[in-house]
């Protein structure tokens, strides 16, 4: 075989293998350990330095403010497809579920966040109760029946 | 807001046919191959993706015997776009390898642009689509991006 045909051969291999790779990893729901170094629970604001912490208290107003029990928190950037398939399906779902609020931020004017965050793919959408805690995390579209079970005990 | 959604289907397609045109270019490493599919790039990234013309034969023959699109299976042309743009930018690289004699360059930057269609083809994943953070941090100012 020639080097064209061999390079043929390697990207459609490198192809199949990171699009398995993908689609095994859309959707999953994952729970972040938050105490592994402390031993108290943080929330996602303490987890982020204090101006971005402000602004997104502003999104996400906390306590008695926000009476929702659990909030989708979307980032998202510009140029991404299945950011749009998630908001559609995020937001039909907050707006069917009492107690469930969607709120979508976008990275690509905040590209700080990412880091601290510990979201380095979008869109990636953290659930967090009440008080800012992360209840967990899903990168990509989710199944939406597997999301609503997931949520169905945080919703009392 | 995008005025005009995208059927994700006619997407896979023309993804499907970049897919045979790319590997085509791969196998032959000839540089009018590539010449052609970097001109489709330009022309849907830099003029319009109603021009794309396997958008106009995918409406013409496939598209007529399919169920319509779901609303919000529906694409925004925004990410399309820009993924073609970074299609282009290979697509250019692997013309200009093959016709200047570098080879390595050629079968590189063709086989990258192949790995990418056919991510999009066969799974629906764009890889394009994540270059555009990486983009930005290199021209921080760069196009206007639509907010959400």
């Amino acid at each position: 075989m020639t080097a064209e045909w061999w390079a043929l051969a390697c990207a459609v291999t490198v192809a199949m293998f990171l699009g398995l790779v993908w689609r095994a990893r859309q959707g999953r729901i994952r729970v972040r350990n938050t105490t592994a170094d402390t031993d108290v629970e943080r929330t996602v604001f303490d987890q982020l330095p204090q101006e971005i912490n402000r602004t997104l208290r502003e999104r996400v107003p906390a306590g008695s403010e926000g009476s929702q029990a659990v909030t989708l928190l979307q980032l998202s950037t510009t140029f991404c497809a299945p950011c749009r398939h998630t908001r559609i399906l995020l937001a039909g779902l907050a707006e069917r579920t009492e107690g469930i609020r969607h709120v979508e931020v976008d990275l690509t004017h905040h590209p700080d966040w990412s880091t601290p965050l510990g979201v380095h793919t979008t869109p990636t959408t953290l659930a967090l109760d009440s008080t800012g805690r992360e209840l967990f995390r899903f990168g990509g579209v989710p199944r939406r029946d597997k999301l609503t079970e997931v949520l169905r005990p945080y919703l009392g | 807001m995008p005025a005009e959604t995208l059927d994700p289907r006619g997407v896979r397609f023309t993804a499907w046919m970049t897919s045979g045109i790319l590997a085509l270019g791969l196998v032959t490493t000839s540089w009018r191959v590539l010449a052609a599919q970097t001109a489709l790039f330009a022309l849907c990234a830099f003029v319009g993706l109603r021009l794309n013309p396997w958008g106009h034969v995918y409406r013409q023959t496939v598209q007529p015997r399919l169920e319509p699109a779901d609303e919000a299976d529906r694409e925004d042309p925004a990410p399309v776009r820009f993924s073609q743009g970074v299609g282009f930018v290979f697509a250019l690289l692997a013309m200009i390898g093959y016709a200047a004699g570098w080879d390595f360059l050629g079968i590189l930057a063709n086989a990258l642009a192949l790995v990418a269609a056919l991510l999009n083809a066969a799974f629906g994943y764009c890889l394009g689509c994540q270059m555009y953070p990486l983009a930005r941090r290199l021209v921080p100012s760069g196009r206007s991006a639509t907010d959400v």
